[in-house]
């Protein structure tokens, strides 16, 4: 047995060692054929590609079992209902963190680049930013979203619901 | 589990349905489709678990480990047909890796 046979097969022989128990007989299948093939560079290629199959295949499936889920095939449709609903929602969270981040920084910058002590009304500007701009960004957005992505309008609702209330509640303490 | 038509799956099917009753191995279907092993056994993966391919293991030569090997089930051989590629757009068959010959 040649240098590179004796690597094709020890390749594969390592796939066959790390590869997931429901793979295995593929495994064994590509690691078989591999005493079929007369020349030694095909048959390193027939390991590296094998290899590649393998760790495609059972990666994701390992992931599965680690993580404790199961793939989306195995999911009842109630399942996997609510994980698109919640991920809908955090992502319209998300995006409203986004804006607010965004606006509040741009508020920071243009107190760096005019001094507060030039500008008049800094507080209501700084309300307007911050808050209304944002609001009616997240109101608007879940108006528009509503019907085609309803979740993520869901997201952007609770965001503007949990603004007002800090809102309210910074202004009623102070 | 959706089944993805990809080219290759359509030529894999297709090198099925060149002799749509015997069993072929792995490595004769890589070599008539030019497929590689890492294109090649996802897809056999996904047409076994959809059923639409049966797998068994040949009776080993002494000296040599046993060989798996495919054959389309009743079910895979209609899909095959159903989806079965135009000759204008069928590749020609070529060695794979470089001309290896068993």
């Amino acid at each position: 047995m040649t240098a590179i046979r004796r690597l094709a097969s020890r390749l594969l022989g390592a796939a066959v060692r790390h590869s997931s128990s429901d793979s295995q007989e593929w495994v064994r299948a590509m690691l078989s054929e591999l005493d079929y093939i007369e020349n030694d560079w095909a048959a390193l290629f027939w390991a590296l590609g094998s290899a590649r199959a393998i760790f495609k295949y059972s990666i994701p499936r390992q992931l599965h079992v680690w993580l404790g889920t199961r793939s989306n095939e195995e999911e009842g449709p109630m399942l996997k209902h609510m994980r698109r609903t919640a991920a809908g929602a955090l992502a319209g969270i998300g995006i409203a963190v986004g804006v607010l981040v965004a606006a509040f920084g741009l508020v920071r910058l243009l107190l760096v680049i005019f001094p507060a002590s030039t500008l008049k009304g800094v507080e209501s500007v700084q309300m307007l930013a911050v808050i209304v701009v944002p609001e009616t960004i997240f109101v608007v957005a879940a108006v528009a979203l509503w019907r085609k992505r309803r979740p993520m309008a869901v997201g952007l609702v609770l965001s503007a619901v949990t603004l007002v209330a800090h809102v309210v509640v910074h202004l009623t303490t102070h | 589990m959706k089944l993805r038509l990809s080219p290759q799956t359509l030529q894999v099917l297709d090198a099925f349905l060149q002799a749509p009753k015997d069993w072929i191995y792995g490595y004769d279907i890589s070599r008539n489709t030019g497929l590689k092993s890492g294109t090649l056994y996802p897809i056999l993966m996904r047409l076994a678990e959809r059923k639409l391919l049966e797998t068994s293991w040949e009776t080993a030569e002494v000296g040599r480990p046993p060989r798996h090997m495919y054959r389309l089930t009743p079910e895979g051989m209609r899909f095959a047909k159903e989806h079965h590629l135009q000759p204008a757009t069928r590749r020609p068959a070529r060695v794979a890796f470089g001309g290896v010959n068993s």
